[in-house]
């Protein structure tokens, strides 16, 4: 067991597809991941399971990896008594971070609206569509993502497979934006859509990785004392940046619902 | 069990007389533990938040009656933190308490406060005092809860603040 442990996950699930079904069942969401290069042992600390359903997901995954084995079955409690889904408690400046992708998420839900009801020809759609990439640039990743890289991946190892994922996830989702910004120059609506849906995708499962896995994971290693300090470094962060920009993009997600409504109006 | 709590008292949770003789492990412990209290004073009305030990510090505002109940308050808790101490039902001048803390917010300029209170529903006043400052204080950091047992066990542990 010990060799599949320190395996990467992806290897895993490629030879034993059922293991992902298994992870599935416990709410581990490796089978979409676009890396899938964290180790199975690190996948089973990071999530934290209960006790119980921790034991009775290594037996399983055991049994898959080694069918012949006779493998001891966990004594385990009443599983079939659900535990209530636990609520995510997190520190003052994870609690931030958290909060900012509340406003990423409403722009990731009225996207799809905006490129269903597209017009290349109208100078309105493409605002819209420029304002979206300016939110994304400015909000999500210089304000947002930033912080997270600058600041937040400093208190943990870089080196960890999830945080490579992490930025991995960054560094694509900054190629999707690059990709629009040159298909609005070609006026290439296919390119404009493939990218932003491929954006919306990739946005959407990486913050529920982080809100669900990443953040809880790191909240649970910090400190007090380094609570204090990260919560210091992201006022000192949002100091230097242009206040004013980013309240702009807060008015344009409040605005865009509005928007969108005008352009399904002109269906 | 052998706690006991008075019927005759007046109700109050904060003063309802319980015994806990015989419940403790009669373990012999050997051996000097080390105090982790690096200040003087600690009592809420003396302290300067100016002092230089709570400068950029992480501090810990106890009840009186916490360090008495948690056997290991210097390690687990004192450690590594400046201390201030009050009773938010037996202390005066409570407006000064709330002005105190804002001065170690945003004067002192302290990284974290700590906010350590028992059970009793009385001491949730000491996080209501705490939760006044830092809504007063120009700067915001970040206020943790913990509550202990009346035998010294944390029953909750929570970020307060932002």
């Amino acid at each position: 067991m010990k060799k599949y442990l320190n395996t990467p996950i992806k290897e895993i699930i490629t030879n034993f597809p059922q293991v992902g079904n298994i992870l599935e069942a416990y709410n581990i969401g490796c089978v979409p991941c676009t890396l899938g290069s964290c180790l199975l042992k690190d996948i089973v600390s990071i999530h934290n399971l209960p006790k119980d359903q921790e034991s009775e997901l290594m037996y399983r995954i055991e049994k898959v990896l080694y069918p012949d084995r006779d493998v001891k079955k966990p004594i385990i409690g009443n599983l079939l008594q659900k535990e209530a889904p636990r609520e995510l408690k997190y520190s003052p400046p994870i609690k931030r971070l958290v909060d900012e992708h509340v406003l990423i998420k409403q722009l990731l839900t009225l996207m799809p609206k905006v490129i269903a009801n597209i017009d290349m020809e109208s100078d309105f759609d493409r605002q819209i569509i420029l304002d979206s990439l300016d939110f994304i640039r400015f909000y999500a990743d210089k304000f947002h993502h930033a912080k997270e890289e600058d600041i937040l991946f400093e208190y943990t190892d870089k080196n960890l497979d999830i945080i490579k994922t992490m930025l991995a996830d960054h560094e694509t989702a900054r190629a999707h934006v690059r990709a629009v910004f040159a298909a609005l120059k070609t006026q290439d609506k296919k390119s404009i859509i493939e990218n932003l849906n491929a954006y919306c995708a990739l946005l959407a499962e990486h913050i529920k990785k982080e809100d669900e896995i990443l953040y809880p994971w790191i909240d649970r290693g910090l400190t007090t004392k380094q609570v204090g300090e990260l919560f210091a470094r992201f006022n000192e962060a949002e100091e230097k940046m242009n206040m004013e920009v980013i309240e702009k993009c807060k008015r344009f997600i409040a605005e865009l619902a509005q928007k969108v409504t005008k352009l399904k109006g002109r269906e | 069990m052998s706690k006991e709590m008075s019927k005759d008292m007046c109700g109050c949770p904060g003063a309802a007389m319980q015994d806990f003789r015989g419940e403790q492990e009669t373990k012999e412990e050997t051996g000097k533990r080390q105090s982790q209290l690096r200040q003087w004073p600690l009592q809420l009305h003396l302290i300067s938040p100016l002092a230089p030990y709570y400068q950029k510090a992480d501090v810990l505002l106890s009840a009186d009656c916490v360090a008495f109940t948690v056997g290991d308050f210097h390690k687990d808790f004192l450690k590594g933190k400046s201390l201030a101490i009050a009773c938010p039902k037996l202390d005066e001048g409570q407006d000064i308490y709330v002005e105190k803390i804002k001065s170690l917010i945003d004067d002192a300029k302290i990284n974290t406060l700590t906010v350590m209170i028992m059970q009793v529903p009385c001491c949730g006043g000491l996080v209501a005092l705490a939760k006044e400052a830092l809504k007063a204080a120009k700067r915001k950091i970040p206020v943790k809860a913990i509550v202990v047992s009346l035998q010294g066990d944390v029953l909750s542990e929570e970020w307060v603040g932002d």
